[in-house]
């Protein structure tokens, strides 16, 4: 398109990232600082996601982005639409026929492959920021491995709640090193972040981090031993396709407090019911 | 066109140091190559571009680790050469097309261009900090053999065998055998150590491509010690 560079950012900022993301999949889990630049969009849109996904995407690529799971949230629309006119790409809804995908908030149902690249909108890239908000300090304590703090907020949980209360952005530790924010997907998802053979990379926007998760790298929610790691799980199933074994959204059907659980994941929920039929 | 003028572009062509025709699209390409042998430590990769020329004695830098340069360098960078690669014709190639800096301080070098047979230990490249390590060298490496056990490298008696992030179980490297690839190998090795401090190495050979973060383990395929 005449006016931008491919893909809006300038090749020097594209560099720049290139070579931030290159140490993050060397340092998996590792924050690295970048130069970021202003995007046409308010961060709360996934500024961080865009600018790393404008930094790998090519003209052959299929980009999929989705929003808490869905296609079509007006995000989700309007981040896919910026990606078309910017670097005139294809685009898909269906998780398996996409090269890259943009998400916010989940993490596809339908298994990712080897070659496939996930790129997650960060808005809170540090785990440690709400016990400690220096980010000299945070810096320290993750090169020390001080990690007991995260521990014990866990387990004022357990000792308030009877469980760990934390459902979403759930901690994890990365290769057993660093400790890192999943962003705000619910921990339901944390378990496909453990081996998951596609690359996975994170981005904020505001804060001007990347970090990333190899393909086939060990990640482990953390946990206690009597108090082990747990998948939220529904008393339903999704009332449109039947699925037993995805993260359900309760919906609102009418104004008699109607309501249903549905897959949070479109594509997956579409793709199910047009076997079954 | 005259033929003179025909004799001249053609001598002048097997001298000159290419750029990225399209520079846009191109790099973007080979950064995806470049992030895929990283992210799966020890996978090869062919780089498609026109190879530098071969002069000596800069010739050893193939195609691959040239594109390397072409796409990550430019005048943020700082690059640091070994002297068995360098050349006035390298250095005027690549402030020309990346307006890279050439720097002799090898702790301050963003990417270092050497050859398996100049590595040495004792080159005091920058690993970064320990709350910063990602303010480090990549060792950019020219070597003369590269496989790995998808082509042949089970087969050498003096492979590597590398695990950790990025790779499912195992997978064995082979640059060769030589006292420079020991020493390298011997050192990338000791990153885990180190961690997160480290090197991090792209191997070239040709236009074929591979790399090793300091993230990877690695021990010797015919388990010898490896200090
Ligand atoms: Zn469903």
């Amino acid at each position: 398109m005449d006016g931008y560079n491919f893909a809006y950012l300038d090749e020097q900022t594209k560099r720049m990232i290139r070579r931030a993301l290159l140490k993050g999949v060397a340092i998996p889990g590792y924050q690295v600082p970048f130069g970021g630049r202003e995007m046409p969009m308010p961060y709360g849109w996934g500024t961080g996601g865009v600018q790393l996904t404008a930094s790998i995407l090519g003209a052959y690529d299929i980009l999929k982005v989705i929003d808490q799971g869905a296609d079509d949230t007006t995000n989700a629309v309007s981040i896919r639409h910026f990606f078309q006119r910017v670097a005139g790409v294809e685009t898909t809804t269906a998780t398996t026929a996409a090269d890259v995908i943009q998400t916010r908030h989940r993490i596809p149902e339908t298994p990712l492959r080897s070659g496939q690249i996930l790129v997650f909108q960060v808005p809170i890239p540090e785990p440690l920021r709400f016990i400690e908000p220096s980010e000299q300090e945070t810096r320290l304590m993750h090169a020390l491995e001080e990690y007991g703090v995260m521990h014990v907020k866990l387990y004022e949980d357990i000792a308030r709640y009877g469980h760990i209360a934390t459902t979403y952005a759930y901690p994890v530790k990365v290769d057993g090193r660093y400790v890192m924010d999943p962003s705000p997907i619910p921990k339901f998802d944390n378990p496909k972040l453990d081996g998951n053979p596609a690359l996975m990379l994170f981005g904020a926007g505001r804060e001007k981090r990347l970090y990333a998760i190899p393909p086939y790298t060990r990640v482990e929610s953390l946990d206690f031993e009597d108090h082990p790691f747990e998948v939220q799980s529904w008393e339903h199933t999704c009332a449109l396709c039947g699925s037993d074994h995805s993260y359900l959204d309760e919906v609102i059907t009418d104004d008699k407090g109607g309501r249903m659980f549905v897959c949070s994941d479109t594509d997956y929920c579409q793709t199910r019911r047009g076997e079954v039929a | 066109m005259d033929k003179a003028m025909t004799v001249k572009t053609e001598t002048t062509r097997d001298l000159v140091w290419p750029g990225l025709a399209d520079p846009a699209h191109d790099s973007q390409r080979l950064f995806r190559q470049i992030l895929g042998a990283l992210s799966e430590p020890g996978t090869l990769t062919t780089l498609a571009l026109p190879a530098p020329p071969q002069v000596a004695p800069s010739d050893a830098l193939g195609a691959a680790l040239w594109g390397v340069v072409l796409t990550l360098c430019d005048l943020e960078t700082r690059v640091w050469i070994a002297a068995d690669l360098d050349s006035p014709a390298l250095r005027e190639a690549l402030t020309f097309h990346t307006g890279a800096r050439i720097t002799d301080d090898p702790a301050s070098a963003d990417f270092a261009l050497l050859t398996h047979e100049s590595f040495d230990p004792q080159t005091p490249f920058a690993v970064g900090s320990d709350t910063y390590p990602d303010r480090g060298t990549t060792l950019l490496v020219a070597v003369e053999r590269l496989e790995n056990d998808s082509n042949g490298a089970d087969d050498a008696d003096h492979g590597w065998r590398l695990s950790g992030p990025g790779i499912a179980e195992s997978r064995v490297l082979d640059i060769g055998d030589g006292a420079g690839c020991r020493a390298l190998m011997t050192r990338l090795a000791g990153n885990r150590a180190s961690f997160p401090q480290g090197l991090d190495a792209i191997f070239g050979c040709g236009a074929q491509l591979a790399a090793i973060p300091r993230s990877t383990c690695i021990t010797r395929t015919d388990s010898q010690e490896m200090n």
